[in-house]
C-alpha cells in the first residue's frame, strides 16, 4: 500500500507538470490534421481504402483520436456519408480505414476528405476540430476503357434478402440505354446525365446459374450484362449431437439446411472444433462427421461446429461427457426356445461397450400390435428372459432393445421375432340354448351354441360332441359329433326326458361340458303376451320369478323375425336378476321382436316364464285393409275389412280411422269430425278405437251421390296412408221398384220373342200362311155362325168365270200357271196383259199367262200385300165412279196405260201372283196413294169370284180403303168388324 | 456481317429454342442406328464406296440438329432470360474463336469436296472441344448428362466424315500443336459474357449442322450421278 502511495503521489505531480506543460504548448490547436490522404478503390469489394497519417505526436506515445470523414459524389458539395473513426494513434502512423460504397464504384467519382480531434482524456477540454483535408478523388472510371456501355457491378455474389445497386454508365450521353432483368426492362435513378442507377430490393434466389442483368444501346450493337449470383441464406446447423457405440469413434450428425452452393461457387462448409483438445477437422460430408477418440483420458467433449461459405458462417456447440452419449449397437440373435401354451424363453446378444459397461435392455411382448408385457433386463452381453402369462394359440412378438444402464442417452435399434403359443383345451363351456319343436309327432330338440372367443378356445376347434342322455330310462349315452363349422345341430327325441351334454374339442383336449335337460313336453306355452317398449338401447325387459328354483334365466328372441331362419338369439341371465336390457345391432324399427323368458331349473330345465313383443320403434302403418262394401242402399253402406298377420305390422295397431268425403255433403255426419288431408283437400274423419273392429255402417247417407272412403289404422306413430280413397255411388230411392217392374217385363218380352222365334213356323201358318185355306178362315166360321149358316165355300170348278183378269208376261215361255202363285212371284216378267175371260169375248186366245182366283174373304188381305194396294189404277177408276170400269176395254186401256207408266219407275225382278177382282180395282184405285207409294208392276191378275156377299162385308167403306197403303199395319180386329 | 459479303443464318435463328418433334427424333435415331452398321468409319470390312457413307453422313447431321434443338432448349432455360428468348440475338462479342459456320455464298460454291470436308472437320474437332468444356461447367446432373449424350453423337459425326473423308482419298487435317482449343474463360472473362458464349457456342453448332447437311446433299448428288454437272441452289438465306 506504501508503495502504491508513493506511485500515486508521484502520478499526480507529474500530471500536474504535464498541464502545467500544456498550458504552455497547446496554446494554437494542435497540428494534427491527416496528412497524406490517399484514396484507392476495392472493385472487386467495392471498397474506397482510405490511407493517412498523424505528425506530430512528439510528445506522446499515443493519442486517442476521433476523424470525421466527409464522401461526396460526384461533386465535392454532394456529400453523401459522414461519419466518425476513433483509434488510437501510435507514434508516425500510418492510419487505414475502408467505406463499402452501395453503389459500384466505377459508376461515379468519390471524392474524400477528413479532420481530427484529439479525443483522448490526456487532453484537457476544449478540443478543437483540425483543418479539412483537401478533398480527395476516387475515379475508377478512368481506367475503364473506351467501350460505349458499362455495366456494375461484376458478377456479384449476394445472400438473398440482400438490396443490391447497380449502375451504367455510358460514354455518349446521346445513347438511348434500356437494361432488363431477367428479361423485364427496368428503370432506374438517374445519377448523371451518362450515369443510372438501379437498386433491386430483397433480391431473391432464381436459379443457380444467377440472375441476368443486362443493358444495350438502341439501335447499336452493343450489349453489356452481368450476373447477380445470389445465394440461399447461409442456415445455423440444426439438431447438432454427438454419440459413440463403442468408446472408439465420436459421430457427430446435424441438419445442414439449405444447400447454398453455385456453380464455380462450393457449398458451405463444415468444420468440427474441440476446444478442449484444440483439434480441429474438415468433415467430409455435409450432415455428418466422425471424431477419432484417442483414449480414456478425455471425458468432456465441448464441439463448435461451423459452417461456412463464401457470405459468411454459422457455428453451433455442444458440450458433453463421453458417457453420456453412448448409443449402444442393435441386439443380435433374438431367439425364443421353450415355447409352451402360456410360457416362453427369450433369448438375445448385444454388442459389448467398454469392459464395465452394463446395459439396460427392454424386452417388449406385443400382441396385435400392442405391448402387452414390458421387462427391463440389465445385462453384459447375452440377454435371457422368461415369458409367461401368455394366452395359448396366440401370436406375439417379443422386441428388444438396449441402452446405456448408467447413463441413459439413447435407445439402440429394436430387434423383433415372432411366435405363436401352443394350444391349450378350451377354457370356457360353450353357450348352448335349445328350441323344442314337433315334428310329426316327436318333440324335435335342436341344440344352438355361440362359438368359442379366440380367447377361451385356446386353439383351433376341430368338433364338437354332443352326448345325450335319457334321464327316465336308463340307457347308454348317445354321442354325436358335430363338425366345428356347425354352430348348432337338431336331435329327434321322444317323450322322456334327456340331458345333453356338449362340448368343443382342439387338439388339445374337450372343454368343460355345457348341460341341458330337455322333456319332450314343451310345458306350459299358454303365456299372455305382454308388450314391451324398445328405447335407442334396445328392448328393457322385466319378469318376475315363479318358482324361486331358478338357477338363471334365458332370453330369447330372433334378430330377424320375418326371415326363415330367424336368427335365434339368446342371452343367459343369472338367478338373481330379473331385468335386462336386450340389444341388438340387427334390430331395426318397425319390426315386432317378440321375447321369450325361460326359467332354467335346478334340473336345468327351462320353463317360459314370460313373453313379451315390443317395436325398437313403432312406425306408422305402411298399407291400408281391404275393405269390402255391402248392404248398399240408397242411405247407408257397410264397410268391412280384415285384419294384418301381426307380424307385417309395424306397430301396434290402436284403432282405425275412417275417412269420407262427398261433393254433395258439406257437413260431416255425427260421430265424424272434420279433417285436412295432406292434399289440403277437406274430408270427414271417424275414429275407431277399438282394433278389434272390423266393420263400419256408413248411415245418413244421400241417394244417387258419390262417396268416397278410405279406412286406415292407426299406430302410435300415426296413420296409414291417405291416398287411395274408394268411390261408392249411392243408388237411386225408387230404382229398386222400377227394377221390380221392368225386369219382369223385359224377361217376359224377350221369352215371347224367343218363342215367337223358335215356333215362327207355327205362328206363320196361324197367322199369316202363304195360301190361306178358306176352311180355316175365321171369316167363313164367323159368316156361318152369325149371319148365315148355309153358306160354304165354292168350289172352283163350280163357278163360272166371266172375266179374268191376266198379267201378261212378253217372256211367256217363263210364265207357269195355276197354282205357282209363289213361283211366279219369282219369276221375272216385264209387261203384264189383262184378259177378259168371258166366253162372249172374241178376242180370247187361251188361257192367260197368269190366272189368280179372288178371294173375297182375301179381299182385305190383298190389299194389305202391298200388291194390290199399289195397284195401278188410273183416276178413273176411284171407287164411286164405275162408269169407265164397266167397259173392259176402257180398264185395260187405263190399266194398261199406267202400268206403262209406272214400269218405268218400277225396279224390276219383283214378281207376284195377286187375286185381282173388279171390285177390287176399283177400291185399290187410291188416287193419293200413288205418290206414297210408287206404283208397282202389277205382280198377278186376280179372278173375281162371283158370288153374292153381303155389301158390307165385300166392298168397306171407301173412307177405309183410301186410306190404307202399304205401310199401314193391317189390324185383323178391323177386318173383322 | 451482311456488310461482309457473308449471308446470315437463316431469320429463325433460333428455333433450336422449339420443342423438338420427339417422333421425328426417334424415326430419325432409327434411321442412323440402322444404318451406322453401314458408315465407313465404323465398318471398314466392305468397300462400298463413298456414296452410302455420304448418305449416312447426311443422315446424322439431320438427326443431331433434331438433338441439339432439345438439347439448346433446356441449356438456355438453365441459362435464364435473355438467352432462352426466341428474340434474342446479341452480338458475337467473345466467341471469336469459335469456327464460322457462314460463309460467302461464292465462297461456298467455289469449294471442292476435299476444302468442304476438310472445314467441317475442323469445325466439329473444335466445337466437340468446346462442347465438353460446356458439359464440365454444367451445374445439374441431368444436363451433364444430356450433353455427354450429344457430345458421343458428335464424336460419331466426327467420325462419319473422317470415313468419308477416308473413303474419297482425303487425309485428315492434322491439328496444328499447341493451338488445341479450351473453354476456359479467361480471369476477366464476365460470366455474362461466358453465358453469351455458350449461347453462340450452341448457335454456331446449329448453323454448322444446317451447313453440313447442304455440303453432304451436295456431295451426295454428286456421288450419285458423277457425269452430270449438279449445280446446288442455296438460297440467300440459307447461309
Amino acid at each position: 500500500m506504501a508503495l502504491f502511495a508513493v506511485f500515486q503521489t508521484s502520478f499526480l505531480l507529474a500530471l500536474l507538470s504535464l498541464r502545467a506543460y500544456q498550458s504552455e504548448v497547446l496554446v494554437e490547436p494542435l497540428p494534427l490534421t491527416p496528412e497524406s490522404l490517399n484514396v484507392s478503390i476495392d472493385s472487386a469489394h467495392q471498397y474506397l481504402n482510405l490511407q493517412w497519417s498523424v505528425h506530430s505526436l512528439a510528445y506522446y506515445q499515443e493519442l486517442k483520436m476521433l476523424f470525421q470523414i466527409q464522401i461526396s459524389r460526384m461533386k465535392t458539395s454532394n456529400v453523401i456519408w459522414v461519419g466518425n473513426y476513433s483509434t488510437v494513434v501510435k507514434r508516425d502512423p500510418v492510419l487505414h480505414w475502408s467505406w463499402k460504397s452501395e453503389l459500384p464504384l466505377e459508376c461515379a467519382t468519390h471524392f474524400v476528405r477528413m479532420r481530427s480531434r484529439v479525443d483522448d482524456a490526456k487532453i484537457p477540454e476544449p478540443r478543437f476540430w483540425s483543418n479539412w483535408s483537401s478533398w480527395k478523388e476516387a475515379d475508377a472510371q478512368k481506367s475503364l476503357g473506351r467501350d460505349p456501355l458499362f455495366l456494375f457491378p461484376k458478377d456479384k455474389l449476394v445472400e438473398e434478402g440482400s438490396n443490391v445497386t447497380i449502375c451504367y454508365m455510358s460514354r455518349n450521353q446521346q445513347d438511348n440505354i434500356s437494361c432488363y432483368l431477367e428479361g423485364q426492362q427496368i428503370h432506374g435513378e438517374q445519377l448523371d446525365s451518362n450515369v443510372s442507377a438501379f437498386k433491386l430490393n430483397k433480391v431473391s434466389f432464381i436459379r443457380k446459374t444467377g440472375t441476368n442483368i443486362f443493358c444495350k444501346v438502341d439501335q447499336k450493337d452493343v450489349i453489356k450484362g452481368i450476373v447477380l449470383f445470389v445465394s440461399k441464406v447461409l442456415e445455423e446447423p440444426k439438431d447438432f449431437s454427438c454419440e459413440t457405440q463403442d468408446f472408439k469413434t465420436l459421430t457427430c450428425t446435424w441438419d445442414p439446411g439449405t444447400d447454398t452452393s453455385l456453380p464455380k461457387r462450393s457449398s458451405q462448409s463444415y468444420t468440427l472444433f474441440e476446444s478442449f483438445s484444440g483439434k480441429k477437422i474438415l468433415c467430409e460430408h455435409k450432415n455428418s462427421c466422425n471424431w477419432q477418440v484417442d483414449s480414456d483420458s478425455q471425458e468432456m467433449y465441448n464441439f463448435t461446429l461451423v459452417a461456412e461459405n463464401a457470405l459468411g458462417n454459422r457455428s453451433v456447440s455442444v458440450l458433453f461427457s463421453l458417457t453420456h452419449r453412448v448409443h449402444p449397437k442393435t441386439p443380435y440373435n433374438l431367439f425364443l426356445k421353450n415355447v409352451s401354451g402360456t410360457k416362453a424363453t427369450v433369448t438375445w446378444k448385444v454388442h459389448p461397450i467398454g469392459n464395465y459397461s452394463t446395459l439396460l435392455c427392454q424386452l417388449d411382448l406385443l400382441g396385435e400390435g400392442n405391448v402387452i408385457q414390458q421387462h427391463n433386463v440389465s445385462i453384459k452381453e447375452n440377454g435371457e428372459y422368461l415369458l409367461s402369462e401368455l394366452e395359448p394359440d396366440t401370436e406375439y412378438m417379443a422386441r428388444v432393445r438396449c441402452a446405456d444402464a448408467n447413463h441413459f442417452w439413447k435407445w439402440s435399434g429394436s430387434i423383433s421375432q415372432k411366435f405363436i403359443t401352443a394350444e391349450a383345451a378350451p377354457s370356457e363351456a360353450l353357450d348352448v340354448w335349445r328350441n323344442v319343436k314337433s315334428v310329426s309327432g316327436r318333440p324335435t330338440v335342436t341344440l344352438f351354441w355361440k362359438p368359442l372367443s379366440k380367447l377361451h378356445a385356446n386353439g383351433k376347434i376341430l368338433s364338437y360332441n354332443v352326448t345325450v342322455e335319457n334321464l327316465d330310462r336308463p340307457s347308454g349315452l348317445e354321442v354325436h359329433s358335430v363338425p366345428a363349422t356347425a354352430n348348432g345341430t337338431e336331435l329327434t327325441l321322444d317323450q322322456d326326458s334327456y340331458q345333453i351334454h356338449v362340448t368343443a374339442l382342439n387338439s388339445a383336449g374337450p372343454s368343460p361340458a355345457s348341460v341341458i335337460v330337455v322333456s319332450g313336453d314343451p310345458g306350459n306355452e299358454e303365456v299372455e303376451e305382454e308388450r314391451v317398449n324398445g328405447t335407442e338401447d334396445g328392448f328393457s325387459v322385466s319378469w318376475k320369478p315363479q318358482s324361486g328354483k331358478a338357477i338363471g334365466y334365458v332370453v330369447e328372441w330372433c334378430d330377424h323375425p320375418q326371415d326363415l331362419p330367424c336368427d335365434l338369439q339368446w342371452k343367459n341371465l343369472s338367478s338373481n336378476t330379473t331385468s335386462t336390457v336386450i340389444s341388438s345391432g340387427a334390430f331395426r324399427p318397425g319390426v315386432r321382436y317378440n321375447f321369450r323368458i325361460y326359467e332354467i331349473s335346478t334340473e336345468r330345465m327351462a320353463y317360459l316364464l314370460e313373453k313379451k313383443a315390443g317395436y325398437l320403434k313403432e312406425l306408422a302403418p305402411s298399407d291400408n285393409p281391404q275393405v269390402v262394401v255391402s248392404n248398399l242402399t240408397s242411405h247407408s253402406f257397410t264397410l268391412s275389412w280384415k285384419d294384418y298377420s301381426t307380424d307385417s305390422q309395424l306397430g301396434f295397431i290402436q284403432g282405425y280411422y275412417v275417412y269420407l268425403r262427398s261433393k254433395a255433403e258439406k257437413e260431416c255426419h255425427p260421430g265424424f269430425k272434420k279433417a285436412t288431408l295432406p292434399d289440403k283437400s277437406a274430408c270427414c274423419q271417424h275414429r275407431i278405437d277399438n282394433p278389434e273392429q272390423k266393420t263400419f255402417v256408413m248411415e245418413n247417407l244421400q241417394p244417387e251421390s258419390v262417396y268416397e272412403f278410405l279406412v286406415t289404422p292407426y299406430t302410435s306413430a300415426g296413420s296409414g296412408p291417405l291416398d287411395a280413397f274408394t268411390k261408392v255411388t249411392t243408388p237411386d230411392e225408387y230404382s229398386h221398384i222400377l227394377i221390380r217392374i221392368i225386369l219382369p217385363m223385359i224377361v217376359c218380352v224377350l221369352l215371347i220373342m224367343i218363342t215367337c222365334y223358335l215356333k215362327s213356323q207355327w205362328m206363320k201358318e196361324k197367322c199369316y200362311p202363304d195360301i190361306p185355306d178358306p176352311y180355316k178362315s175365321n171369316v167363313l166360321s164367323l159368316i156361318k155362325s152369325k149371319e148365315n149358316p148355309h153358306l160354304t165355300i165354292m168350289n172352283v170348278s163350280d163357278c163360272v168365270p166371266d172375266a179374268i183378269e191376266v198379267i201378261h208376261k212378253p217372256e211367256g215361255s217363263k210364265i207357269q200357271f195355276l197354282g205357282a202363285s209363289k213361283s211366279l212371284t219369282e219369276t221375272e216378267f216385264t209387261k203384264p196383259a189383262y184378259l177378259y175371260l168371258l166366253p162372249a169375248e172374241k178376242n180370247y186366245s187361251g188361257p192367260g199367262p197368269c190366272i189368280c182366283f179372288e178371294n173375297l174373304t182375301y179381299n182385305e188381305a190383298a190389299a194389305d200385300s202391298g200388291s194390290c194396294g199399289h195397284f195401278p189404277v188410273t183416276p178413273e177408276a176411284l171407287p164411286g165412279q164405275p162408269g169407265p170400269l164397266t167397259s173392259p176395254e176402257n180398264l185395260l186401256k187405263a190399266l194398261e196405260k199406267n202400268y206403262m207408266n209406272s214400269l218405268g219407275e218400277t225396279a224390276a225382278g219383283e214378281a207376284s201372283l195377286n187375286y185381282v177382282s173388279q171390285l177390287a180395282s176399283q177400291m185399290s184405285g187410291d188416287k193419293d196413294s200413288l205418290p206414297a207409294n210408287p206404283p208397282e208392276p202389277v205382280l198377278c191378275s186376280e179372278y173375281k169370284m162371283q158370288m153374292a156377299i153381303p155389301l158390307g162385308l165385300a166392298s168397306p167403306p171407301p173412307a177405309e180403303n183410301s186410306g190404307l197403303s202399304s205401310t199401314t199395319p193391317l189390324d185383323q180386329s178391323e177386318h173383322y168388324r | 456481317m451482311g456488310e461482309d459479303g457473308e449471308t446470315r443464318p437463316p431469320s429463325r435463328s433460333l428455333p433450336i429454342l422449339s420443342t423438338g418433334d420427339s417422333w421425328g427424333m426417334l424415326a430419325c435415331l432409327c434411321t442412323v442406328l440402322w444404318h451406322l452398321p453401314a458408315v465407313p468409319a465404323l465398318n471398314r470390312t466392305g468397300d462400298p464406296g463413298p456414296g452410302p457413307s455420304i448418305q449416312k453422313t447426311y443422315d446424322l447431321t439431320r438427326y443431331l440438329e433434331h438433338q441439339l434443338r432439345s438439347l439448346a432448349g433446356t441449356y438456355l432455360n438453365y441459362l435464364g432470360p435473355p438467352f432462352n428468348e426466341p428474340d434474342f440475338n446479341p452480338p458475337r462479342l467473345g466467341a471469336e474463336t469459335l469456327p464460322r459456320a457462314t460463309v460467302n455464298l461464292d465462297v461456298w460454291r467455289s469449294l471442292n469436296d476435299k476444302l468442304r470436308l476438310t472445314q467441317n472437320y475442323e469445325a466439329y474437332s473444335h466445337l466437340l472441344c468446346y462442347l465438353r468444356g460446356l458439359n464440365r461447367q454444367a451445374a445439374t446432373a441431368e444436363l451433364r448428362r444430356s450433353l455427354a449424350h450429344f457430345c458421343t453423337s458428335l464424336q460419331g459425326l466426327l467420325g462419319s466424315i473422317a470415313g468419308v473423308m477416308a473413303a474419297l482419298g482425303y487425309p485428315l487435317p492434322q491439328p496444328l500443336p499447341g493451338t488445341e482449343p479450351t473453354w476456359a474463360p479467361g480471369p476477366a472473362h464476365s460470366d455474362f459474357l461466358q453465358k453469351m458464349d455458350d449461347f453462340w457456342l450452341l448457335k454456331e453448332l446449329q448453323t454448322w449442322l444446317w451447313r453440313s447437311a447442304k455440303d453432304f446433299n451436295r456431295l451426295k448428288k454428286k456421288m450419285q450421278t458423277p457425269a452430270a454437272a449438279v449445280t446446288l441452289h442455296l438460297e440467300a438465306h440459307g447461309f
